[in-house]
């Protein structure tokens, strides 16, 4: 139990200079790195945080902008399908109109042709008709057939109504009877005898040939006339004709 | 038979003695300087850091968070004082187990020195902390007349500071003396472990204690603070 004093002093220099040495080698730069790693950690975690916010920003504006994208092209695809139901529309509507264009042409065009062969058709048949009848009256024309005709003749002017016989005489006027053959004598007495009982007495009467009327007699006075002959016929049959035809036209319009 | 190793002269010239415990202190200084410029000269303020470092930092931080918890203060004015002393005499115990070693704090001149350290240490921290008037005061309380007990009771935990550090080191190298010459091989071998354990202990009593008595003058301008503070909150 003894206490050396320059021990004790030395000890506590010793002491002293191991709390400098500890401070300078140990302490300090251990809490400074402590301090430093702590502080390197702390930004990092900043850091990182700072990062994630920011991800989580652009995930956002990605999503806004994705979900913008969406109904733009949900806009474009209503616009697109607006458009092509107009567009469809307006096909159709030209189809339509230039189908019924087309049909209206057709129609004409039908129509024409109906027409031009109505039109041949009546041309032929009246001159068929004209020539079988041609031939065969001129076949079968001699004096009995006049006789007939003739008579026939007599006969409607016989059947004449006031008015009619009215317009065909005139004062002072004679009239003129036309035949496609030549009338013998008896024939012309006979003709000259109903005149004057029919149309008026002592009417002066002039007798001509003209092959124009195929085979008939025909009374002309003035403007008017009164006969009896094949072209006659020959017309009706052609009006007959046009009228028979005329009824098809109709239904082929309304098909 | 030497029970200190201050009566040890390893080396002398004319007046100049070298004792044991002065050579001894010299090596744990070494030691501890060493090592640690070893380590702390290649810091790494990365995450990743080497083992020596992370033990370094592990110690201080172990001590730092010792001091806390005593002192409740901010631990960075009194590291270097407090850590050194545990640091010191922990290092210096746990030589021990080396064949030849004495510990220097087996000499009572050791433990004087470190108890008279503390003993300066306490005022000096005291009037740092709260100014020399107030520190002095604490003298006079509760009355002016507990002043000669005050300063007795100072004097007298020094000393024991420093008897109790030097008598368990001590007893520790004498009873394995002791039971060294009685029963050889095996028993004086678990004493000496003992006395690593008791050592390390020591080491922790005597850096809180110097911890507590400084904290204590420290603290009193706190407590004092924190008392106005409150009321004025």
């Amino acid at each position: 139990m003894t206490i050396d004093w320059i021990t004790v002093t030395a000890q506590i220099i010793n002491f002293l200079i191991l709390v400098w040495l500890l401070q300078h080698f140990l302490y300090q730069p251990i809490t400074n790195a402590m301090q430093r790693r702590e502080e390197h950690i702390a930004e990092r975690l900043e850091e990182a945080e700072k990062r994630e916010q920011e991800a989580d920003q652009r995930a956002q504006d990605y999503r806004e902008k994705s979900e913008r994208l969406e109904q733009d092209t949900e806009q474009i695809q209503q616009r697109a399908e607006r458009e092509a139901d107009r567009k469809k529309k307006e096909l159709l509507n030209e189809a339509r109109e230039e189908v019924s264009k087309t049909r209206s042409n057709w129609q004409t065009q039908v129509r024409d042709e109906k027409e031009d062969f109505l039109n041949n058709l009546r041309h032929q048949t009246t001159d068929t008709v004209a020539i079988v009848a041609r031939k065969a009256l001129g076949d079968l024309a001699d004096s009995a057939l006049e006789e007939q005709i003739v008579q026939s003749f007599i006969a409607r002017l016989q059947s004449l109504d006031e008015k009619s016989r009215k317009s065909i005489v005139k004062e002072g006027e004679k009239v003129t009877i036309s035949s496609a053959f030549e009338l013998d004598s008896s024939v012309r007495g006979k003709l000259t005898r109903a005149v004057h009982k029919h149309l008026e007495e002592h009417l002066e009467v002039d007798y001509r040939q003209s092959p124009e009327l195929l085979c008939g007699v025909e009374l002309s006075s003035g403007g008017t006339s009164l006969g009896w002959n094949l072209a006659n016929y020959l017309e009706a049959v052609d009006n007959t004709m046009a009228d028979a035809f005329s009824p098809v036209e109709i239904e082929k319009e309304e098909a | 038979m030497d029970i200190t190793p201050d009566s040890i002269i390893l080396w002398q010239y004319g007046k100049f003695s070298l004792n044991a415990t002065i050579a001894y202190t010299w090596l744990v200084i070494g030691l501890l300087t060493v090592s640690s410029w070893l380590v702390t000269r290649r810091l790494s303020t990365a995450t990743e850091i080497s083992r020596w470092q992370n033990l370094l930092e592990v110690v201080v931080t172990g001590i730092r968070d010792q001091i806390e918890q005593v002192s409740r203060q901010q631990p960075g004015q009194f590291l270097p004082f407090v850590g050194t002393l545990f640091l010191y005499i922990s290092v210096a115990n746990l030589l021990n187990v080396v064949p030849g070693y004495m510990a220097p704090t087996g000499s009572l001149s050791t433990t004087t020195a470190l108890a008279l350290c503390v003993f300066i240490a306490v005022p000096l921290y005291g009037i740092a902390s709260e100014g020399p008037i107030a520190y002095f005061r604490q003298y006079l309380q509760p009355t002016w007349f507990m002043l000669p007990f005050n300063v007795l009771g100072e004097i007298s935990r020094t000393i024991a500071l420093a008897v109790r550090l030097y008598g368990n080191i001590m007893s520790g190298t004498v009873i394995a003396g002791i039971l060294l010459s009685l029963t050889p091989y095996f028993f004086p071998v678990v004493m000496q472990l003992l006395g690593l354990l008791t050592g390390q202990i020591q080491a922790y009593i005597f850096a809180v204690l110097a911890m507590v008595y400084i904290a204590s003058a420290t603290s009193a301008h706190q407590q004092q603070e924190k008392r106005t503070s409150t009321q004025s909150s």
